[in-house]
């Protein structure tokens, strides 16, 4: 199967599609109030009503939740497979570039100021992991180049820096503990349209990796080579590492801080397709999407009514099925 | 891979120890959320003026002084309410950064915040009494103990259950008479509140603790008493014990009549009718939406008397506007 779809795209790209649209579907249908396909089918089609309580719920409520845990699944997915590759690190995800980690800070500054109940949360938090990228792309810039072994310790570095002050903040302000450790914690729990908008902005950035497919494939065989090939590195690189940061931040920025997606899908997937970019992309974005929402739904359902926090549930789904596939792969 | 492990810190490190500290705040805020069986139990003790006094607290222990105390710690804002209350305010040597009432509690010195309280300053008070809170702090008695001191642990699970605290705070503080007023007090509030609602339906009431994500007093908790209290049915206690997180699609399909949110140290409600498809609740659209201080509500101090009258207004302003 690995080697048919590493010769053809499609067929996978196609079958995640698949699997996403089943994935949505049932994250729509699925709640503590129960639709029918029928029902979600006439909510779509009649769109939002002032005054009907079931269609408050549809629309207002679990569709743009929905939406809005997909796109964070499809950002922090797209944004493992590029810092993965670019690290040539198995272990790097999304929160590695430091970006998270100022992110975090950036909203813990908005809840201390008490700007929690307006989209200055969300701004913050891009300001904040757009500064890290900053101050990490700074540090890495030797002669016009990024030294990839210095980003990926400038990041860890400011992370523990911006942690440090978040620990800070958190006991200086105490009062404001729960709104912070609630966030850090990362849910898609009380999150509407006003979140799906602002998630929306990086669909141009899930989708512009895909220009770079190859040099990402011939980078994977190290820089020297890629230049010998022709590739323009540093700019390749430039874009790419921006690409993941803003989708990192911008997945921050409505959700807080959820693990384990952009670690592991990137490995399920290659696993399934190969390392071929051309697929590892679209499918990564598709298997993200479908896993967060997946993830999402079983939070807001399983103990109904609690909520699970979602990073406990991707992580209770992925982790179980990336060991299967792990040790399917080897047999193979 | 060290360096990428070391980056693992931020998650693994700071989530952790912010639950930590989430679940000693959530403490401090309400002073519930232990797993201790009931409010303390009323134990009349021999007469405060002479020979020792015995009460038991509220995780069930037996608290024994041999004379009233003179020198008071709290280790929580509910416990200095308490103590003022009675009138041990001028016994007070130490309190907590989060009290803030009464005003005269402001300048006791501090012995840190709710969530770490440092036992080297309590002792360096050398309190005869120590006014804890149940939950993360009950470990805490041991250790107090072991350094000679006099635990007392408030940890109140009705509206009634904070009465008996007040009244055992107020024989070991060795003001029996003004503990009694305030208990009076508190039982008149409730006599009154009971008295205008007796006849009344029970409104399906939620009441938001915090809003993102939503969560809610459990059926356990002395918040969801004093609803019931106030003719009100708690829709919280449906998702268990404790503060639990409170799903926004069942909210919709149970459509409280009453929604009342908690605002204040570690809540800001804002514009509840704003919020998305919230003006399709019935409680928005018949305007029972409320905004309630959460410190007389959620701490378990003499002021429940007042956050009851006012959850009365809210449940029932039919009631309260007959009189």
């Amino acid at each position: 199967m690995t080697r048919l779809a590493r010769t053809s795209g499609w067929p996978g790209i196609a079958l995640a599609g698949g699997i996403f649209v089943a994935c949505l579907l049932v994250s729509l249908a699925f709640g503590p109030v129960s639709l029918s396909l029928g029902e979600v089918w006439r909510f779509v089609t009649t769109g939002p009503v002032q005054g009907d309580l079931p269609n408050a719920i549809f629309w207002q409520i679990r569709l743009p939740r929905v939406l809005l845990a997909c796109l964070v699944g499809a950002e922090l997915a797209v944004a493992g497979v590029i810092l993965q590759d670019l690290f040539l690190n198995p272990l790097t995800d999304p929160y590695v570039t430091g970006v998270s980690s100022g992110a975090a800070l950036g909203a813990t500054i908005g809840i201390v100021l008490h700007l929690s109940n307006l989209p200055w949360m969300a701004v913050l938090a891009l300001i904040g992991g757009f500064a890290t990228l900053g101050v990490v792309w700074m540090a890495a810039r030797r002669r016009g180049r990024i030294d990839i072994f210095v980003l990926l310790l400038a990041g860890v570095t400011i992370s523990y820096l911006a942690s440090a002050v978040v620990t800070v903040l958190m006991i200086r302000a105490n009062q404001d503990m729960h709104a912070i450790v609630y966030w850090l914690m990362g849910s898609f729990s009380g999150r509407g349209w006003q979140e799906v908008e602002i998630a929306l902005v990086a669909v141009p950035f899930m989708i512009a990796p895909l220009f770079f497919a190859r040099e990402m494939d011939i980078l994977l065989q190290g820089e020297k080579r890629a230049l010998e090939l022709g590739v323009e590195v540093e700019r390749t690189k430039r874009i790419l590492l921006v690409t993941a940061g803003v989708l990192t931040a911008i997945a921050v920025s409505v959700s807080g801080i959820i693990g384990f997606v952009g670690l592991v899908v990137p490995h399920i997937v290659r696993l399934l397709v190969g390392p071929g970019h051309r697929s590892l992309l679209p499918v990564s974005l598709l298997v993200g999407a479908s896993l967060m929402g997946v993830a999402d739904l079983l939070s807001r359902t399983v103990i109904a009514p609690n909520e699970i926090p979602v990073g406990v549930v991707t992580t209770f789904v992925g982790a179980p099925l990336f060991v299967y596939l792990l040790r399917r792969g080897r047999k193979g | 891979m060290s360096t990428t492990r070391q980056r693992r810190g931020f998650a693994a490190v700071i989530i952790p120890a912010a639950l930590a500290l989430l679940v000693l705040g959530a403490v401090a805020v309400t002073g519930c959320g232990s797993d201790s069986s009931s409010g303390g139990g009323a134990s009349p003790a021999a007469s405060a003026s002479s020979g020792p006094i015995t009460v038991t607290d509220g995780s069930g222990q037996t608290v024994t002084l041999k004379q009233p105390a003179t020198r008071i710690v709290s280790l929580a804002p509910a416990n200095t309410e308490i103590a003022y209350a009675v009138g041990a305010g001028d016994k007070m040597v130490a309190g907590t950064s989060y009290d803030d009432y009464p005003a005269a509690a402001k300048s006791l010195p501090k012995i840190g915040d709710f969530a770490n309280p440092n036992v080297e300053k309590i002792a360096s008070f050398n309190p005869d009494l120590v006014l804890a809170a149940g939950g993360i702090q009950a470990g805490l008695r041991s250790k107090l103990e072991k350094l000679g001191m006099q635990v007392y642990v408030v940890d109140p699970k009705t509206y009634d259950g904070v009465m008996t605290e007040i009244a055992n705070v107020g024989q070991l503080a060795g003001s029996t008479e003004q503990a009694q007023q305030v208990a009076d007090t508190m039982q008149k509030a409730k006599d009154d509140v009971q008295a205008k609602v007796a006849s009344l339906s029970r409104p399906a009431t939620f009441l938001e603790i915090y809003s993102k994500p939503l969560m809610t007093a459990g059926g356990d908790t002395f918040i969801d008493d004093m609803i019931t209290l106030a003719g009100g049915s708690n829709l919280g206690a449906t998702a268990g014990s404790g503060f639990p997180t409170f799903s926004t699609e069942v909210l919709f399909k149970n459509d409280p009549d009453v929604y009342i949110a908690d605002s204040g140290s570690m809540s800001e409600p804002g514009d509840i009718s704003k919020r998305a498809g919230f003006a399709d609740l019935t409680a928005v659209k018949d305007g029972h939406v409320y905004v309630i201080a959460d410190n007389i509500i959620a701490r378990p101090g003499p002021r429940l008397a007042e956050g009851l009258q006012e959850l009365v207004k809210m449940i029932h302003p039919e009631a309260s506007s007959a009189q």
